[in-house]
């Protein structure tokens, strides 16, 4: 199985009747900041600005749920085509939240890692700052934040081939397991819980590795009035679905052919 | 003089054989981990600066202003060879101060010549660490009962004998001491400079610790209000009536901050124990942050997260170019100041040579003969050095001076210097530096430093470093620790 053949029964807390408590990793795409500035008629910043909140209270909600990796997609490598105003702006505020909630991170026990940045784009402080979160948290055993940004699925697989390559493993040898020790972040287990808001019903090159068997949902609420409420709600889509299906596959990441 | 080799005689009634004194169950060695110490021992040399003699030694020879804790830590590591169980190593180390005292002769701005040998100037000093002992006791509210406070007195006199072969010049007993303290302070002490220097600049000025180098913005924040808190202290902690003569401020409210700084550091004592150890702490404040030493990659991780933390939350800094960090040489200017210019008055003389030699001599731990190898070679170095650079003949070597004949400065006195160290450094005689003999010279991580292929240093390569650096002035990460660190 791929990095996901850890994320299998043993480490789960028990789950009566085969029923999933909670997803183990929660990624989610956050979509909408855009058109949630202008149906209020402000710029496209404003909407980037109110996405600050939702990422505070989504971080606290699957904390206290018990999710044990939370991914967010807050950069891809195709971001960089917006207007260069824009990117400065996104740069910026990124900054500022990194560095403003630092303290309340390392408090609450969360792990934090940046997938990605990689660009020479990236300001040399904003680096800076996501290693020295990075640095700071690392020891943290509580929930596994990760942030993509400059993320891209699709570079992330070709980074691997090249490793795996470099490496000289015979091509007989490769198997998934073997390939998915050479992505980013190789102990990151599978994605069980894609959440997408704004109702855009995309994968957008987003982890494309880990979301292989994720079960995907897209409340149509933008981004930026996405709340814990909201946020629980998918849960419970999640668990419903597992319900529905449960008891059929005896691996939940989806061997069954259907 | 004195000679320093000879064997201490231990006069005096109360003295047994120097074993009983000293070593692990002495009074000194209760203290010496004592957090209390570190104010009663800024206290001690407040009181020893305010001696004229040793106060115009200090202003011209001490860099305890520019490296203070390079001086922290050497004054440490000679006091412990001293109280310590092993009667050859004290010899070995009162040999050693000796040597290094009969260098601070000279004479004060008034013309007063001083001595670092002077028997009663070497009393006096003995005389406020152990004075300065007894009050932190009685300053945090556990004085000493008369019994402890006589055994201590022995063992003071005891190192006093160790050192000058003779206690003649501290009284033989207690009772014999106070009056004798209470007439230095009332007839000899003065407001020297020196005084007033480590009350008022040197606290506030405190450069960072090695260690903590990398971390300017929170030191400095610490200093600002440790600083004068320590200086309020002190004068508190004073004798009333030298404090009256010496023209030093009453500041209300300073008597219960002083209280309560002694009560608190008395507290202390509850801690772990392995944070109270003075030798551990101040060992791994002067290592640099990338040594390899065992003790500190323990800590790093540790520190790393601890800098990444100030990092994130200390206000975002002016935007800075990001070469600006990375240039690895200095202007003429920062070279006087950060590496020639020792002491820290504005010029360079053979003072700041003079404790370049005794920084290396001390972290190699020489005797003699190489110890007075090394002084010779930087004595030779600063003749030409003052041949050359010495313009308007006053005997010493300004920043301007400096900076318009810096081309002449890589002769051959600085060769042979770099030759000295060279062979002062190879204590196995090997003809290259192993990882061990690199550490006792800089203190850092042997593997960072060196190419990475070679384990050993060849002469070649560290003569060329030395005289990169020296000349070149190019930053160096073995050599900018050892002889600009703080």
């Amino acid at each position: 199985m791929s990095a996901a053949s850890s994320r299998t029964e043993p480490g789960r807390p028990a789950a009566a009747g085969g029923q999933r408590e909670v997803p183990r990793h929660v990624a989610c795409v956050m979509d909408g900041n855009g058109r949630w500035a202008q149906s209020r008629s402000l710029p496209r910043t404003s909407g980037h600005r109110a996405a600050e909140a939702p990422v505070i209270d989504v971080i606290e909600a699957a904390r206290t749920a018990g999710v044990g990796w939370l991914s967010l997609y807050a950069f891809s490598t195709e971001n960089w085509q917006r207007p260069t105003a824009e990117v400065d702006f996104l740069m910026h505020l990124v900054r500022r939240v990194v560095r403003k909630h630092a303290p309340l991170l390392l408090a609450r026990g969360i792990r934090c890692r940046f997938l990605g940045v990689t660009d020479p784009r990236i300001p040399a402080p904003l680096a800076r700052d996501f290693a020295d979160l990075m640095t700071l948290t690392d020891a943290n055993r509580g929930m596994t934040l990760t942030v993509a940004f400059d993320h891209g699925g699709r570079r992330d697989i070709v980074e691997a081939a090249r490793s795996l390559i470099r490496s000289g493993v015979p091509a007989d040898a490769v198997d998934e397991r073997q390939f998915a020790a050479h992505l980013p972040f190789p102990d990151t287990p599978d994605v069980d819980l894609v959440i997408r808001t704004s109702g855009e019903q995309r994968i957008s090159n987003f982890m494309l590795w880990q979301v292989a068997y994720a079960e995907w949902v897209f409340p149509p609420v933008l981004w930026p009035d996405f709340r814990a409420p909201h946020f629980l709600e998918c849960l419970r889509t999640y668990r419903q679905r597992d319900r529905r299906f449960g008891g059929v596959p005896p691996h939940p990441n989806g061997d069954s052919p259907a | 003089m004195t000679d320093p080799g000879s064997p201490s005689t231990a006069p005096g009634p109360r003295q047994g054989s120097p074993s009983d004194l000293f070593g692990p169950d002495s009074q000194f060695h209760r203290f010496f981990n004592d957090p209390r110490w570190a104010l009663a021992m800024v206290r001690a040399t407040v009181l020893e600066a305010a001696h004229p003699q040793i106060g115009a030694a200090l202003i011209d020879n001490s860099t305890f202003v520019t490296h203070p804790w390079r001086r922290l830590r050497n004054t440490l590591v000679s006091l412990q060879r001293m109280f310590g169980p092993d009667e050859a190593t004290r010899q070995r180390e009162a040999a050693r101060l000796n040597r290094m005292h009969t260098r601070f002769t000279g004479t004060d701005e008034q013309q007063r010549p001083y001595d670092a040998m002077d028997p009663e100037v070497r009393a006096w000093v003995v005389a406020t660490l152990f004075e300065s002992s007894v009050t932190m006791c009685r300053l945090s509210g556990q004085p000493l009962d008369p019994a402890t406070m006589d055994r201590l007195y022995a063992e003071f006199r005891g190192f006093l004998a160790a050192l000058d072969g003779g206690a003649g010049h501290l009284p033989p007993t207690l009772q014999d001491f106070w009056p004798y303290y209470d007439r230095m302070v009332n007839e000899e002490l003065e407001g020297t400079e020196a005084l007033r220097i480590i009350l008022y600049r040197l606290f506030d000025h405190l450069p960072a610790p090695p260690l903590l180098g990398g971390m300017p913005t929170v030191w400095a924040a610490g200093r600002a209000l440790a600083g004068p808190a320590i200086g309020t202290i002190t004068v508190a902690s004073l004798p009333e009536p030298f404090r009256r003569r010496a023209g030093l401020p009453e500041i209300p409210g300073a008597q219960t901050l002083m209280h309560s700084a002694y009560v608190a550091a008395g507290l202390a004592r509850f801690l772990p124990e392995n944070l109270l150890q003075t030798d551990y702490l101040t060992g791994l404040l002067a290592l640099s942050p990338d040594s390899d030493d065992p003790r500190l990659t323990a800590l790093r991780a540790r520190m790393k997260r601890a800098g990444a933390l100030v990092r994130l939350v200390a206000p975002v800094p002016a935007q800075r170019t990001p070469d600006e960090a990375a240039e690895p040489r200095r202007s003429a200017a920062e070279f006087f100041t950060e590496v020639l210019d020792q002491t820290g008055d504005g010029f360079v003389g053979w003072p700041d040579l003079a404790a370049m030699a005794r920084e290396i001599s001390s972290r190699l731990d020489l005797d003699e003969p190489a110890e007075t190898r090394i002084y010779s070679a930087f004595a030779d170095w600063w003749r030409e050095l003052q041949t050359a650079l010495d313009t308007d003949g006053d005997g010493r070597i300004s920043s301007a001076e400096y900076a318009a004949a810096v081309p002449s400065l890589a002769g051959p006195a600085l060769i042979r210097v770099a030759e000295v160290l060279f062979d002062a450094t190879d204590a196995n005689g090997d003809q290259s530096i192993d990882a061990a003999e690199y550490r006792a010279l800089f203190r850092t991580g042997f593997h960072r430093s060196v190419p990475a292929a070679e384990a050993r240093y060849s002469r070649s390569a560290f003569v060329a470093d030395f005289l990169s650096f020296m000349s070149g002035r190019r930053r160096s990460t073995a050599y900018d620790p050892l002889l600009t660190g703080t």
